[in-house]
């Protein structure tokens, strides 16, 4: 037995108590509606209006859509839209890492006024909703737009809109790049610079203090960066449907758009939300995984 | 109308009734009167080889009664009635107008029903929910005392395959499928007679600069009737994805976009050329830049095309049943057609509103008089109907494969 007596019995409550509206806000709002597409996925259809049936008893499950689903997947047709959306959520991750990590450790370097002005400067584009700022995307990439005239002068003559890979891309990471700056930012302003010049003072050059350095102390917040763009990316269909609409592009999240709000085959639409979940939680699984390792080593 | 032909196409695919099911119940096929009736999962439905009476539900309103006041709800797709007709009806009779709107036939259903909208009127539903609008009791039957402009209507749909007698239901606007392009672009319109007009848009010339329709049932078509196929609701698996073969030929040769925006970019000048509705250039009209000649769109279709029409329906729980009347009797009066088609471009279902009157009233230009569909070519163009659940499925499969690229 320790030598410590037991906390007494109301703060054996209270702690665990503040954790109970954020328990209840995911049982309500993520627990069950997961759970409700798994009904649906595994449910029925109604044989006169065609609406998804539930079925909430696990037992009574069907799987036989789903495994339909699941074989175009691994083998089908769908395999090519997987694939797809993965090249194109890897590319503009990538991208906006590029873009992002810069930008980021160039606010995190700002002090006082001047860091508040451009992280203003940074975000406030982003209060216009962002399907108004790909519509305007639209206007400007149009074969009449303003930038396809413009681009012409160059000799540059692209389809922007017609099933262009580098249009989606890029519409991802106009998207989604602000999401990735600020949690690296967040990491890189909380560095402690004194450790660049000290490996500065022992002779490093900049750039290797930046990678031996300032790179693996900003490791968590790369991971957490990708991680919160690339999971909703995994997922988009806006993107594509605005700035492609084309089979050549056609994204995971457009086939479930497809299936669920286009189509009397919503089970298959659930299947594909059910499959698509699995593989982010993969991929969410990764970075837990990764996130441990980094604060191990940090320790 | 634009973005809701889409769904009016979309929700044709919901049409799967249960193939080879219960039959109906004595007493309700003894209901049906006059001519064939299909019947499949309890449904009724009527096809233009079997059309169908459908049985009353309950008796219409009685003669007579005085138009209701206050709010009179309308359900209706976004854009599809005129502010102009609105305000007039609402100023005649006193009332305020309130619309509620539905993005697919199938949304509507399933709110309907849920109880979750609460509406008097509805606008924009095809044939191809006739059979479900029954079957979840959401219509009434008309009395066609308060119709005094049902005559107005183009006579071979005074009396449709979908609902004989028109006992529930009053045609709205008509439309056919077929090719809207730019008249001052290169484009190739002598190819324009017949089937063999379809295949320009597989003519590589176009390339990123062309669209189809973002509706299953429409462009699987269109490329059957590019080869001479015309069973628009066949079950021949290999026929349908063939036609999807088709489709993807037509993705490498020109690169279309897949949507229902025709009725914008080909007006904008960013399409030279797509499948789109007859609706959707009469409608282009209104998205021209400023000042540009409106004799710059185009349409042809040919004899083999799908044509349709959508309608009006008074909802059983409607608490306004009069003033329902009214709307759709206000509606059939040809001069507020006429305004309203200003705004909604599709093409009333009126035996006046002719060619000539659209060119003198609304200024339609003469090289969008081919988007206009004659009585005669309504009727001569295919039906799309009901589909049993696996052929409908089968659809959905081919397209779904086409799509993911």
């Amino acid at each position: 037995m320790s030598g410590q007596s037991s906390p007494p019995a109301d703060r054996r409550i209270f702690w665990p108590g503040l954790a109970l509206p954020g328990s209840l806000w995911l049982a309500i709002f993520f627990v069950v509606p997961a759970y409700t597409i798994a009904c649906v996925a595994f449910g029925q259809v109604d044989p006169i209006f065609r609406d998804a049936v539930p079925v909430w008893n696990p037992l009574q499950w069907q799987f036989s859509d789903a495994s339909e689903v699941l074989g175009s997947v691994v083998g089908g047709p769908l395999r090519s839209v997987f694939l797809r959306t993965s090249f194109y959520v890897i590319a503009a991750v990538a991208l906006s890492l590029i873009i992002g990590y810069p930008i980021a450790y160039y606010l995190a370097r700002q002090e006082g006024v001047r860091r508040t002005i451009l992280l203003a400067l940074m975000v406030i584009p982003f209060w216009v909703s962002f399907l108004m700022r790909l519509l305007a995307w639209v206007n400007l990439l149009e074969p009449e737009g303003l930038a396809s005239r413009f681009l012409r002068l160059f000799g540059i003559d692209q389809q922007w809109l017609n099933g262009n890979h580098l249009t989606v891309i890029l519409g991802l990471v106009y998207g989604y790049l602000p999401f990735l700056i600020l949690p690296l930012y967040a990491s890189l302003e909380r560095l402690d610079w004194r450790l660049i010049e000290a490996a500065r003072d022992l002779g490093a050059s900049s750039s290797q203090a930046f990678r031996r350095i300032t790179l693996p102390l900003s490791r968590a917040g790369i991971a957490a960066g990708t991680v919160l763009i690339a999971l909703p990316m995994f997922g988009d269909y806006y993107t594509n449907d605005l700035l492609s609409r084309s089979p050549r592009t056609e994204m995971i999240g457009n086939q479930i758009d497809f299936f669920v709000n286009a189509s009397s085959q919503k089970q298959k639409g659930a299947t594909l939300v059910l499959v698509l979940a699995l593989f982010l939680a993969l991929v969410m699984s990764w970075y837990l995984i990764r996130l441990a390792r980094v604060r191990r080593e940090a320790s | 109308m634009r973005a809701h032909h889409l769904n009016r196409r979309r929700f044709i695919q919901l049409t799967g009734w249960g193939l080879g099911a219960a039959a109906l119940s004595p007493a309700l096929l003894s209901a049906c009167g006059g001519g064939a009736s299909e019947s499949t999962g309890g449904l009724l439905i009527g096809t233009p080889d079997t059309p169908i009476r459908l049985p009353l539900n309950r008796d219409p309103i009685a003669d007579g009664l005085a138009p209701e006041s206050g709010t009179f709800r309308v359900y209706n797709y976004a854009d599809y009635v005129n502010p102009d007709v609105v305000e007039a009806f609402e100023s005649q009779y006193g009332v305020s107008l309130e619309i509620s709107t539905y993005t697919t036939e199938e949304e509507a259903i399933t709110k309907l029903r849920s109880g979750a909208i609460e509406a008097d009127l509805m606008i924009g539903m095809t044939d191809a929910s006739m059979a479900l609008l029954m079957a979840a009791q959401l219509v009434q039957p008309l009395n066609r005392s308060y119709l005094s402009n049902f005559a107005n209507i183009i006579s071979g749909l005074q009396d449709p395959y979908y609902d004989l007698g028109s006992q529930y239901t009053v045609p709205h606007v008509i439309y056919a499928d077929g090719i809207g392009y730019r008249t001052d672009r290169d484009v190739d319109t002598t190819v324009f007679a017949g089937r063999e007009g379809w295949s320009a848009l597989w003519d590589s010339r176009y390339r990123g600069r062309a669209g189809i329709l973002d509706s299953y049932r429409d462009s699987l078509c269109m490329s059957m009737f590019r080869n001479g196929l015309t069973d628009v609701n066949t079950s021949d698996r290999a026929v349908v994805e063939a036609a999807g073969s088709d489709l993807a030929d037509l993705v490498q040769a020109v690169n279309p976009q897949i949507d229902i925006l025709s009725y914008q970019e080909i007006p904008a000048g960013n399409r030279d050329i797509a499948l789109c509705w007859s609706g959707d250039m009469l409608a282009g009209q209104g998205f021209l830049p400023e000042g540009a000649d409106p004799s710059v769109l185009g349409f042809w279709y040919p004899p083999e095309t799908i044509t349709a029409n959508d309608f009006f329906c008074v909802l059983t729980r409607a608490t306004k049943p009069v003033l329902a009347h009214c709307f759709i009797n206000f509606l059939l009066d040809v001069d507020n057609a006429l305004l309203n088609q200003t705004y909604v471009g599709y093409q009333p279902a009126l035996e006046a509103v002719t060619s000539d009157l659209l060119i003198e009233r609304n200024g339609v230009p003469e090289s969008l008089l081919s988007a206009l569909v004659t009585p005669d070519r309504y009727r001569s163009g295919r039906r799309l109907v009901n589909l049993v659940p696996e052929v409908d499925e089968m659809w959905i499969d081919v397209w779904s494969e086409f799509t993911a690229g």
